[in-house]
């Protein structure tokens, strides 16, 4: 537990960076409507132990927003759906429950849980937060088939390059 | 104190929630222009929509106000279309600034058409500019009497429909002019006489005024003919004149100033005197 922290802070860190560096001046579009964005730093949130109060990852998330919209020029865009990521991260993990239950140490990687457990788990945090980051950016549904695409693609790219990465960089925390 | 804290402690991950959802949305309407202005768009389209309802429901004891402002407009461009009437005339105007006819609106409060002789009574008077006989229209579109009689509030008009009624009429596009009278007890028809025989009419020529007196300006319709004939030994036809306006159910009226009526009835009354 002790090495959980500087783990996260520097997946913290190295998630901001590969995001902000790499991923953000990649962007497609698709028939002039849709665009793939690579959303990739929910993992930070998604992958923080499972026994983390609510607090610690609610404000985790704020801060990690909040430095995400300085470089995205889009005050609170990311932080807003980032913290509601945060808070629904709990709900998933309880509604993914194993039978015998999460350990106290647990820490929601492919390690750990499963491929399984860890593809649904990560499918279900990065839809939803795809989707209600792309509803806060169009601010409005009328539009609606935008935003459906939006995340539809975005979500496809997204969680392929975070599979991957779990199985080239492995952490035990 | 202690109920407090065990609140925060049981739900204060939710209250963090709340609070931060609430920084983030507020910093997302302050500092982005795309999402502010779809937000005040969509509270302006909400207080519209309340306003709407609300316009809806006022409406209608606003109508008197807005019948009384559309007549004030109506009366504005009446005057213009006289004023264009008279410009097409190529008669150079000595001071076009101010047109020689200016009208005001006013409501018939009584009003009969069933007599031999029929009054209406105006329910504005001499305070609001109207003076003996002056001419009153009920749109660009027909004559409706000439004030007989004023007080300070209300005035007394000679109807159409009046066994005294004489008004200088013409033929639109024709030559000659006659007098409009009533002779029989229709409302709706008048005869036009003293038109000469020599003169070429046809069945649904329009009767206009013909400008000669200080009552109406010229080209003001007045109807359509309806039927004619000539009346052995004399020199003028018959012409039956079917009104365009039905003077028995107009509500509202102009009244027409001509801020030249007294010059021209004072030249004329030297040349009688003569």
């Amino acid at each position: 537990m002790n090495n959980a922290i500087p783990t996260n802070i520097i997946r913290f860190i190295f998630l901001y960076l590969a995001q902000i560096m790499i991923f953000k001046q990649v962007t497609f579009s698709l028939g002039g409507i849709a665009y793939i964005h690579f959303i990739i730093y929910p993992l930070a949130i998604l992958l923080m132990p499972v026994k983390t109060p609510r607090a610690v990852l609610l404000i985790a998330a704020f801060v990690m927003g909040l430095a995400l919209d300085m470089a995205y020029d889009s005050v609170g865009i990311h932080a807003a759906a980032l913290v509601f990521t945060a808070y629904i991260r709990n709900i998933i993990i309880a509604f993914l429950e194993p039978f015998d239950g999460y350990s106290v140490a647990d820490v929601p990687t492919v390690r750990q849980l499963g491929f399984g457990w860890f593809m649904s788990y990560i499918s279900i945090g990065l839809l939803i937060h795809i989707f209600v980051y792309f509803s806060i950016e169009a601010f409005s549904f009328v539009y609606f088939f935008e935003i459906f695409l939006n995340t539809i693609f975005s979500f496809i790219v997204s969680c392929i390059v975070i599979i991957v990465s779990q199985f080239i960089i492995r952490t035990k925390y | 104190m202690y109920n407090v804290i065990q609140l925060l402690a049981k739900y204060g991950a939710h209250i963090l929630f709340v609070v931060l959802e609430i920084i983030c949305f507020s910093l997302i309407i302050n500092y982005n222009k795309a999402q502010k202005d779809i937000f005040i768009n969509s509270s302006n389209v909400l207080t519209a929509k309340i306003a709407d309802q609300q316009n809806q429901i006022l409406q209608f004891t606003r109508l008197k106000n807005q019948n009384d402002s559309l007549m004030i407009e109506n009366a504005n461009l009446i005057e213009n279309l006289i004023s264009i009437d008279y410009a097409s005339d190529k008669i150079p105007n000595p001071d076009s600034i101010l047109n020689q006819y200016s009208l005001i609106p006013a409501y018939i409060i009584n009003n009969t058409t069933h007599l031999r002789n029929n009054y209406f009574t105006l329910n504005k008077g001499s305070r609001e500019g109207i003076r003996k006989d002056m001419g009153v229209v009920s749109s660009h579109k027909g004559i409706v009497g000439i004030v007989r009689n004023v007080n300070d509030n209300f005035a007394s008009v000679i109807s159409l429909l009046h066994s005294q009624t004489r008004i200088s009429c013409a033929i639109k596009n024709r030559l000659g002019h006659g007098t409009l009278v009533w002779k029989n007890m229709d409302p709706l028809r008048m005869n036009l006489e003293s038109i000469p025989k020599h003169e070429k009419i046809a069945i649904g020529d329009t009767v206009i005024t013909s400008g000669y007196s200080t009552m109406f300006p010229k080209g003001i319709l007045v109807g359509k003919i309806e039927m004619y004939n000539a009346v052995p030994g004399s020199n003028s036809y018959n012409i039956v004149v079917r009104l365009f306006n039905d003077l028995s159910n107009i509500q509202y009226c102009y009244v027409i100033q001509n801020r030249f009526a007294a010059e021209q009835t004072q030249l004329e009354k030297e040349v009688e005197n003569e």
